[in-house]
C-alpha cells in the first residue's frame, strides 16, 4: 500500500492502536476529555470512539481509539475491526498518524504490534506508556537507542498523570514522515507464524540492548500475594460471592433515592404538560405515550449506571480477569467461557449493553451462547414487577426458616434466572455446531488502583448505550401501545363516554373517580383489551385473566410497563400508589367463575413468566445487530416464550 | 526431555520448546510467551484447569487443553 508523504495540515487524524491493558483508553480520555463520541464501524457493531484534540495553534486532530489488539492477526470481533481499519487503503480523507500505545513495563510483547505497523509502511509513532511502572520495576529504557533501532519517534509517557502529553503533542506537531526500514522483510518468512517468530527474535535483541535492570522488581510479588487469596478455589469464590452481595445491596439501597426523584420529576412534568398543552390527541400522545415511555427508560439509569460503575472498577483493578479465571472451568462445561462472566453480570442491569460486551469473547460459539442466555438474567426492569407481585401474594410478615419470605422469593428469582441461563447454555452447547477450537489464553494484568477517568467514561458510555439503543425502541413501542390502548374497534370507545356522560353532568359528581372508571372501561374495549380477551383462553391454564393478558402485551415495550397497565386496569389514578393497586388486585375475581384471580398459584406463575419471557424489544433489536440477522433473536424469542409458558403452566398446576 | 506443560506442577520453572498448534502459538507469542522463554507455573485451579503461568512479569491464564499442546523442558 503506497501512502503519500505525511504532511502536517490544519486537520489530521490520530489513530490509537495498542495491546489491551496498555493504557490506550486512558491516553484517549486524557487527550480528548469530554470531546468524544461513540459511533459504529461500518458493517460491524464494534464501538468506534472518536474525539478531538488541539495539537498546537494551527492543528486540531481527530482521534480514533481502535479496540485493543495484541497483534495484526485478529482473534475476536474487536480485534478484527482494528485489523480491517489498518488494512483499508481507501481512507484518504485525512492525513493519518498511527500512535502505537505500548505498556513499557511489558515492552517485549508490546513491540510486536509496533513493529508490525512499522512494516505496514504507515506513518507511525510509539508511545511508551506506564513509565512509572518501569521505574517501580527497577528498570531503565534507553529511549534514544530504541528510537534509532525502530526508526520511528518514541515518546515516554504516563498517561494516567498526563505526563508526556506536551512532548507527544510537540512531536505530532512537527512530524515529518520518513520511511523506516522494514523490520522483517516479507520474503524472510513463509507464513504468519514464522513471521511472528522471526519478529520476536529481533525484538529480543533490541530489548537486550535498550532495557537494563537496575534492581529487583516488586510489582509481580504484590500481585502474586493478592492472587494467592483471590484465585484460591475456596477463598476466591467466597470473596467473589461476597463482592456480588455487597454490590447488589449497594445498588438496591442507594438507587432508590435518585429513582424517587426521577419518578417525582416525571409526574410533575406530565401533569404540567397535560394542563399546559391544549387538550386533544396530541396531548394524550405526548403525555401518555412519549413521556410515559421516556420516564420508564430514565427511571432505570441510576441502577444501570451503578452496576456498570462497579463492573468498571472491578475490571480496571484487574480483578475481573481473576473472576474469569475462577469461573472458566465451570462455565466451560456449559459451553461458555470465563469471559462470559462480564456479560452475565451486566445482564443484571440491562441486557442491551451486556450483550454488546460479549464482543471480547473470541470463540464464535461461546459468544453466541453468551448472547443467547444473557437475557435470562433478571434485569432492572423486572424488579418493579417482582416487587408488586411478591407484595401481592406473600404476606410481609411471613417467615421461612426465620428469614423474610418476600426477600427469599426475590433472591430465588435471581437465582432461577441464572440457573435457567446455565441450563439453556448447556442445551445449546449440543445444538450449535462449531469446528473452531476454543482457547482461554488471557492476560491477567497486575493489580492497580482504578483509573477513575476510565471508570467515569465506562459509566457514561454504557448508560448512553442503554439510553439510545434501548431507549429509541422503548419509545417506539410505547407509542404503538398507546395507539392500541387508546383506540378501539367500532364506536365502543364513544359508548363508554356516553355511558358516563350523565354521571359526570351531576353537580355533586366525583370527577376524578368517574374519569378513572372511564379509563378502565376504555382500556377494556380498546384494541389492547380485545387482544387481551382474545388470548385469554391460551393463558387461562397459567392462571391469568384477560387483564393480565393486556399487561403481558403492553410489557413488550419494557417489562416494568406491567405495573402501569395494572394501575390503569384496576382504576388506580396514581401509578405510584402500589398499595392501591395491590388492594384492588387482591379483590379481583375471574368474570366467569367468580374465583379470586391473584392466588398464590397465579402470583408464582406470573413471577416465573416474567423471569423467563423475552418481553423486551430492545434486547431483540440488539441481538439482531450483534448476530447479524433475525435467525437467533427469533429462536431466542420463541425459546424464552415457550420456557416461560410451560414453566408457568407447571407452577400454576402445582400450586393450585 | 520434553514433556507437556500440563504435566508440570505449581512452582516448576520450565523452558518453552514447542507449541503444537499454530493459532495457539501466535496467541501465546502476542502475549510475550515465546519459545525459549522461561515460564513459571504460578497456580492451578482444581483439576489443573485452568492454570496461571508467568513469563517475566506478565501473568497468563491457560486451559489444560492449551497447556497440553505446549512442550517444555525443566529449567536448570
Amino acid at each position: 500500500m503506497e501512502k503519500k508523504a505525511f504532511k502536517v495540515e490544519d486537520k489530521l487524524r490520530l489513530v490509537l492502536v495498542g495491546n489491551p491493558n496498555s493504557g490506550k483508553s486512558t491516553l484517549f480520555n486524557s487527550l480528548t476529555g469530554l470531546n468524544q463520541r461513540i459511533g459504529n464501524f461500518p458493517g460491524v457493531t464494534v464501538e468506534k470512539k472518536i474525539g478531538s484534540v488541539r495539537i498546537n495553534e494551527k492543528v486540531v486532530a481527530e482521534v480514533i481509539d481502535l479496540p485493543g489488539t495484541y497483534s495484526l492477526s485478529p482473534r475476536s470481533e474487536d480485534e478484527r475491526v482494528t485489523f480491517d481499519y489498518l488494512n483499508d487503503s481507501t481512507r484518504t480523507d485525512l492525513p493519518e498518524l498511527i500512535v502505537v500505545v505500548a505498556d513499557a513495563s511489558n515492552l517485549k510483547r508490546n513491540l510486536l504490534l509496533a513493529t508490525q505497523l512499522i512494516d505496514s509502511e504507515q506513518p507511525t509513532i510509539l508511545v511508551l506508556n506506564m513509565m512509572d511502572v518501569v521505574e517501580r520495576n527497577k528498570q531503565n529504557i534507553d529511549i534514544d537507542k530504541l528510537q534509532k533501532r525502530l526508526g520511528i519517534p518514541v515518546i515516554p509517557m504516563n498517561a494516567r498523570l498526563g505526563k508526556g502529553t506536551r512532548e507527544l503533542k510537540s512531536i505530532i506537531g512537527n512530524y515529518q514522515y520518513k520511511k523506516a526500514n522494514k523490520f522483517i522483510e516479507d520474503h524472510e518468512s513463509k507464513d504468519a507464524l514464522e513471521n511472528t517468530i522471526n519478529r520476536f527474535e529481533k525484538i529480543k535483541g533490541i530489548i537486550a540492548d535498550t532495557l537494563t535492570k537496575i534492581g529487583e522488581s516488586r510489582t509481580a510479588v504484590v500481585t502474586r500475594k493478592i492472587d494467592s487469596v483471590f484465585t484460591h478455589p475456596i477463598w476466591g469464590f467466597s470473596i467473589f460471592l461476597f463482592i456480588l452481595f455487597l454490590i447488589f445491596q449497594a445498588i438496591f439501597s442507594w438507587s432508590s433515592y435518585p429513582m424517587e426523584w426521577i419518578e417525582g420529576g416525571f409526574l410533575v412534568l406530565g401533569n404540567w404538560l397535560a394542563e399546559t398543552l391544549p387538550q386533544g390527541v396530541l396531548n394524550d400522545l405526548l403525555v401518555d405515550g412519549v413521556l410515559a415511555g421516556l420516564g420508564g427508560i430514565i427511571i432505570f439509569i441510576p441502577q444501570i449506571a451503578m452496576l456498570f460503575m462497579f463492573i468498571a472498577i472491578l475490571e480496571d483493578t484487574g480483578y475481573l480477569s481473576r473472576v474469569s479465571f475462577l469461573t472458566d472451568a465451570l462455565l466451560k462445561r456449559f459451553g461458555l467461557n470465563g469471559r462470559s462472566i462480564i456479560p452475565l453480570l451486566g445482564g443484571a442491569a440491562c441486557a442491551v449493553p451486556a450483550i454488546m460486551s460479549a464482543r471480547t469473547i473470541a470463540n464464535k460459539k461461546e459468544r453466541l451462547l453468551t448472547i443467547f442466555v444473557t437475557p435470562l438474567i433478571s434485569c432492572s426492569a423486572r424488579i418493579p414487577v417482582y416487587t408488586l407481585l411478591i407484595a401481592l401474594v406473600i404476606p410481609a410478615d411471613k417467615q421461612f426458616l426465620s428469614f423474610n419470605l418476600q426477600g427469599i422469593v426475590m433472591m430465588g428469582l435471581y437465582l432461577l434466572g441464572f440457573v435457567a441461563a446455565m441450563v439453556t447454555a448447556f442445551i445449546m452447547k449440543y445444538v450449535v455446531k462449531s469446528e473452531e477450537r476454543s482457547h482461554f489464553v488471557m492476560e491477567l494484568p497486575i493489580y492497580r488502583t482504578p483509573r477513575w477517568s476510565n471508570v467515569a467514561m465506562t459509566i457514561l458510555n454504557k448508560t448512553k448505550l442503554f439510553l439510545f439503543e434501548a431507549g429509541k425502541i422503548i419509545i417506539a413501542v410505547s407509542i404503538v401501545l398507546w395507539v392500541l390502548s387508546s383506540y378501539g374497534p367500532g364506536d365502543e370507545m364513544a359508548n363508554v363516554d356516553a355511558k358516563y356522560k350523565s354521571e359526570l353532568a351531576e353537580s355533586n359528581a366525583d370527577v376524578t373517580a368517574i374519569n378513572e372508571k372511564i379509563a378502565t372501561d376504555k382500556l377494556e374495549v380498546s384494541y389492547a383489551g380485545h387482544i387481551g380477551k382474545f388470548i385469554e383462553p391460551a393463558i387461562r391454564p397459567l392462571g391469568f385473566d384477560w387483564k393480565i393478558g393486556i399487561s403481558i402485551i403492553t410489557s413488550f415495550a419494557a417489562r416494568e410497563v406491567f405495573v402501569g397497565t395494572m394501575a390503569t386496569l384496576y382504576t388506580v389514578g396514581n401509578e405510584e400508589n402500589t398499595e392501591g393497586i395491590k388492594a384492588k388486585m387482591q379483590r379481583a375475581t375471574f368474570s366467569d367463575t367468580g374465583e379470586k384471580v391473584y392466588t398464590r398459584a397465579t402470583g408464582y406463575s406470573l413471577l416465573i413468566f416474567y423471569a423467563f419471557a423475552l418481553q423486551c424489544m430492545a434486547t431483540v433489536a440488539i441481538v439482531v445487530k450483534e448476530t447479524g440477522g433475525w435467525k437467533w433473536p427469533i429462536i431466542q424469542l420463541v425459546y424464552m416464550g415457550a420456557l416461560a409458558y410451560f414453566s408457568s403452566l407447571l407452577i400454576y398446576q402445582i400450586f393450585s | 526431555m520434553k514433556s507437556s506443560l500440563a504435566d508440570h506442577k505449581v512452582g516448576d520453572r520450565v523452558i518453552l520448546k514447542e507449541v503444537l498448534d499454530a493459532q495457539l502459538t501466535i496467541q501465546l507469542y502476542s502475549m510475550g510467551c515465546v519459545i525459549g522463554e522461561e515460564l513459571l507455573i504460578e497456580r492451578k485451579a482444581p483439576f489443573g484447569d485452568p492454570m496461571i503461568i508467568s513469563v517475566e512479569d506478565s501473568f497468563i491464564s491457560l486451559r489444560k487443553d492449551d497447556a497440553q499442546k505446549m512442550q517444555v523442558i525443566l529449567s536448570e
